[in-house]
C-alpha cells in the first residue's frame, strides 16, 4: 500500500526529526528540479511531481535509515549534494519522491598527505577541500567550472571532470575509496589502496551511478602536490578546428600531459577571446606541476605548434586572466537569472566524446544541422576541453532567444531539439553522447543506442541493486510506461 | 566593471586592460537598451526614430559594435583613437559636441554616467554646456511622447522624478532596472554583417584645452564591515542573528 505524502513526511520526521525534514511548498517546487529546467523555474513554472519531503541527512546512519524506509515502502528517492546539476538528474519523476540532502554532511575527514588521500563526507565543498589543500601546497587537481558549487558526492555521482583533466584525469580517476548506501540501507565502503586485481573494480559501479543505484556518502580521493610557480599559459589562434584537433593529437599520442588542453572553434572563442581572436580558433595549453615537466611539457608543445604555419602564439598573460574568470559561483548563478528572465536570451550546453578520426566530422556536421534547423540562435559554437590519447571530447555551447514560446514549451522547442542533433550524430558516428554532465534524466531515450549490447549489464546493474525501481528513477535508464 | 584584481595601475597611471575582453559598461549597456525599447515604442506609436552608436575607442570595440549593427542602430560610428581619454572628460565632450554639430543632427544623447576606470560624470554636463542643451542626469526610463517630447524618469536622492522635456537634451543613465541588453540573433548578424562601421579619426576633431593634468589615481576597495556570528548550531547563530541585529528591523511572520 502506498503511502500518503503526509505520511511520507510524518514517517520521516521520526527517522530523522522534525527539524531535518522541510514540506515547505516553494521549497518542494525548487527542488522537483534542477539547472536544466531553470527558465521554467526563473518564471515560476513547476510542472513535475513535487517530492513529499527534502531530507536534511546529517549521517550515513541518517542516509541508510531514510532509504531503507523508502525501499520498504518503494518510494522514489532522489540523492542530492551541490545542486549544480544540469541534466534533469536531480529532477523527481515520480509521484511523492524523497530528496535526500546530503549538503549537511560537509566534513573534511582527514587529509592525509603522506599516503597522498584526502577523505570528505558527501556534501564536502570541493572548493573549500581544494583551498584546504593548496594552503598546504596540495591540490585535488580536479576543478570543474562548478567548483565554488559542487560538492564531492555529486561529482563522483556524475562522473564529473575538471579544466586540469588532462594531466590528472576525471574523477574515476582521483577516487581511491567510498562509502554508500545500497537501497536496501546496507553501507557498504570500498576500501582505500593503490590498485588491487582482486576481481573487476567495483568503485566504478558507483563513480557516475547518478543516484540510480545508491547513496554516495564518503569519498576519499587522491591529492596531489601544487606547484603553482612552474605553470606555464601558451595561447595559439589558428583558423581551422581541423587543425586543432590535429595538433591536440600530435600532443597527447607523443605522452604530453599539459593540464589544459582547449581548442575553441571561432564561434564559442568570439565569445571569450575577441579581444585578440576575432574569427580565430584558438588554442590553450597549461603546464604544470614540478619545473622540469613543466618547462619540458611546454617546450614540446611550444615545438609541436610551430609546425603549424596558420598557428599564432598569444601573449600567455591573455589566457592567464581569462582563466582566472572562468568558474561560476553563487553570484553568477543570480546574475545569470536576472539577465535571462529580462533578455529570454538562454544558454545550454551538450557535451560528447569521439575518437580522433571521427571527432572533426561530428563537429561540422553537427554545426551544420543545428544552424540550419533550430531557429533564435543567437551563439552556436563548440570547444574541446578534455583530450586522451584516443580521442577528445567536443562540448557544444549554444545561445537562443526564447521567442513566441511559453516558459514550458522552451526546452522542446530549442534546448532538447538542439540536444537531439548532437546526440544522434555523435552516435551515428561511433562517439558517445555523453562527455562529462552525465546522462540524467533527458539523454535517456538514448540510452540503448548508446551502450549497444553492453546495456545489458547497465539493465543488470539497475535490477540487482534496485529491485524495487526507488533509486532516482527515469535517471540514466528510462522510466517503463 | 573590473575585478579588484584587474584595477592594477603602472607606473604611467595606466589600468592596463588590454589582455581582459572588453565589455560594455553596465551603464552603456542601459543606456543602448532603453534606445532600443524607446526604438520599440517608435514603432508602436508611429513616430520616426533613428538610432545612431557612437564610440571613441580603437578597433577592439567593433565586436561590441558589430552587435549594435544587428540591434537596429542605423549609424554605427567609431572615432578611430589610441589616446588615453579615460580621465579627460573635456576632451570626450569636445569630440561628442563637434560630432554632434558636424556629422549627424541627432535630438537625443543619451551616455553612460560612469565606468570603473575613467572619469565621466562630468562628461554628459560639459557636452550638454557645450551644445547648450537641457542634461538630465541619473535618468532610469525614458518614454517617448511625440516627435519633439519625452518623458524621462530619474533618480534623486530622495525619490524619482518623472518629467516631460522637450528635445533636444542630453541624458545620462544612471542605475536603471530591467536593462539588460537583448542579445541579436545569427540571422540578425548574417543580415547586418555587410553594413560597415563609419570609422571617423580623432584627427579631424579638436581635442579642447586640457586644464586639468593626472597626477595620482588610488583604487578605493568596497568592503563592508563584517561581523563574525559564533555559535553551536546554525539556530543558536540564527538566533543570535535575529536578536542582536535583525529584530524590530525586520517583519516576522508567527507561525
Amino acid at each position: 500500500m502506498s503511502l500518503k505524502r503526509e505520511q511520507i513526511a510524518e514517517a520521516l520526521k521520526k527517522i530523522v526529526g522534525e527539524d531535518h525534514v522541510v514540506t515547505d511548498e516553494q521549497v518542494l517546487k525548487e527542488s522537483s528540479v534542477d539547472r536544466f529546467r531553470r527558465f521554467e523555474a526563473y518564471h515560476g513554472v513547476y510542472r513535475l511531481p513535487l517530492p513529499a519531503a527534502v531530507v536534511n541527512v546529517n549521517s550515513t546512519k541518517d542516509v541508510a535509515a531514510v532509504i531503507k524506509f523508502a525501499n520498504e515502502n518503494k518510494i522514489n528517492v532522489v540523492p542530492r549534494t551541490g545542486a549544480s546539476a544540469t541534466e534533469g538528474g536531480l529532477e523527481t519523476a515520480l509521484e511523492n519522491s524523497i530528496v535526500v540532502d546530503g549538503s549537511g554532511m560537509n566534513k573534511i575527514i582527514s587529509i592525509d598527505t603522506y599516503n597522498m588521500q584526502a577523505t570528505v563526507q558527501c556534501g564536502a565543498s570541493l572548493q573549500e577541500l581544494d583551498d584546504r589543500l593548496r594552503e598546504q601546497g596540495y591540490t585535488t587537481g580536479h576543478s570543474p567550472q562548478s567548483k565554488p558549487l559542487a560538492q564531492l558526492g555529486g561529482l563522483v555521482a556524475t562522473r564529473s571532470i575538471g579544466q586540469f583533466s588532462t594531466l590528472y584525469g576525471g574523477i574515476e580517476d582521483m577516487v581511491v575509496g567510498l562509502e554508500a548506501v545500497f537501497p536496501d540501507g546496507g553501507v557498504t565502503r570500498i576500501k582505500n589502496v593503490p590498485r588491487r586485481a582482486a576481481g573487476p573494480d567495483i568503485r566504478q559501479v558507483i563513480i557516475g551511478n547518478e543516484g540510480a543505484l545508491c547513496y554516495i556518502t564518503e569519498v576519499t580521493v587522491k591529492i596531489f602536490k601544487y606547484f603553482p610557480e612552474s605553470n606555464k599559459f601558451l595561447g595559439y589562434t589558428l583558423n581551422t578546428m581541423k587543425t586543432g584537433f590535429e595538433i591536440l593529437r600530435e600532443v597527447m599520442v607523443n605522452g604530453y600531459r599539459p593540464s589544459v588542453a582547449r581548442l575553441y572553434d571561432a564561434e564559442d572563442g568570439s565569445y571569450h577571446f575577441s579581444h585578440f581572436a576575432e574569427g580565430k580558433c584558438v588554442m590553450i595549453f597549461v603546464a604544470e606541476g614540478v619545473k622540469p615537466i613543466a618547462d619540458a611539457t611546454a617546450a614540446a608543445i611550444e615545438e609541436i605548434v610551430a609546425a603549424y604555419d596558420e598557428c599564432e602564439q598569444v601573449d600567455p598573460k591573455l589566457i592567464e586572466r581569462w582563466f582566472a574568470h572562468l568558474n561560476w559561483d553563487p553570484a553568477n548563478l543570480a546574475e545569470e537569472k536576472t539577465e535571462i528572465i529580462e533578455t529570454k536570451n538562454v544558454c545550454n550546453t551538450t557535451e560528447i566524446s569521439g575518437n580522433w578520426s571521427i571527432i572533426n566530422d561530428i563537429y561540422e556536421v553537427c554545426m551544420q544541422r543545428v544552424k540550419n534547423e533550430v531557429p533564435d540562435l543567437t551563439l552556436l559554437g563548440a570547444h574541446s576541453s578534455h583530450s586522451y590519447l584516443n580521442g577528445t571530447n567536443l562540448y557544444f555551447v549554444y545561445f537562443y532567444n526564447v521567442v513566441d514560446c511559453r516558459p514550458e514549451e522552451e526546452l522542446t522547442k530549442y534546448h532538447l531539439a538542439i540536444k537531439k542533433i548532437i546526440v544522434e550524430e555523435t552516435i551515428k558516428a561511433g562517439g558517445s553522447m555523453c562527455h562529462h554532465h552525465g546522462v540524467g534524466k533527458h539523454r535517456t531515450q538514448w540510452i540503448e543506442a548508446e551502450y549497444g549490447s553492453s546495456y545489458y549489464i547497465l539493465k543488470k546493474l539497475k535490477s540487482a541493486f534496485d529491485p524495487n525501481g526507488i533509486m532516482n528513477m527515469g535517471t540514466i535508464i528510462p522510466l517503463e510506461k | 566593471m573590473l575585478t579588484d584584481e584587474d584595477w592594477v595601475i603602472d607606473k604611467n597611471l595606466q589600468i592596463d586592460t588590454s589582455f581582459l575582453k572588453p565589455t560594455l559598461d553596465s551603464y552603456d549597456e542601459s543606456a543602448l537598451e532603453i534606445a532600443l525599447k524607446l526604438f520599440d515604442a517608435s514603432e508602436n506609436i508611429k513616430v520616426p526614430l533613428e538610432l545612431n552608436a557612437l564610440t571613441i575607442a580603437g578597433s577592439g570595440a567593433n565586436t561590441i559594435l558589430k552587435t549594435l549593427k544587428a540591434l537596429r542602430f542605423k549609424r554605427v560610428v567609431r572615432i578611430d583613437s589610441h589616446e588615453d581619454l579615460r580621465f579627460r572628460p573635456m576632451a570626450v565632450a569636445s569630440v561628442l559636441t563637434q560630432y554632434v554639430l558636424k556629422h549627424a543632427p541627432l535630438d537625443v544623447l543619451l551616455l553612460g554616467r560612469q565606468t570603473s576606470i575613467g572619469e565621466n560624470t562630468r562628461t554628459h554636463l560639459l557636452v550638454a554646456e557645450m551644445l547648450g542643451w537641457p542634461c538630465i542626469t541619473q535618468a532610469i526610463r525614458i518614454e517617448l511622447v511625440d516627435r519633439n517630447h519625452l518623458v524621462v524618469t530619474h533618480q534623486m536622492d530622495d525619490g524619482r522624478l518623472r518629467q516631460r522635456i522637450q528635445t533636444p537634451c542630453v541624458l545620462s543613465i544612471g542605475d536603471a532596472p530591467n536593462t539588460y541588453m537583448r542579445v541579436p540573433t545569427l540571422k540578425d548578424r548574417l543580415r547586418s554583417g555587410k553594413r560597415p562601421i563609419e570609422i571617423l579619426s580623432i584627427k579631424d576633431f579638436q581635442l579642447s584645452d586640457e586644464t586639468e593634468e593626472l597626477i595620482d589615481l588610488e583604487v578605493i576597495h568596497h568592503r563592508r564591515a563584517g561581523i563574525l556570528i559564533e555559535g553551536k548550531s546554525p539556530e543558536e547563530k540564527a538566533r543570535k542573528l535575529y536578536e542582536g541585529h535583525l529584530k524590530g528591523s525586520v517583519p516576522v511572520q508567527e507561525r
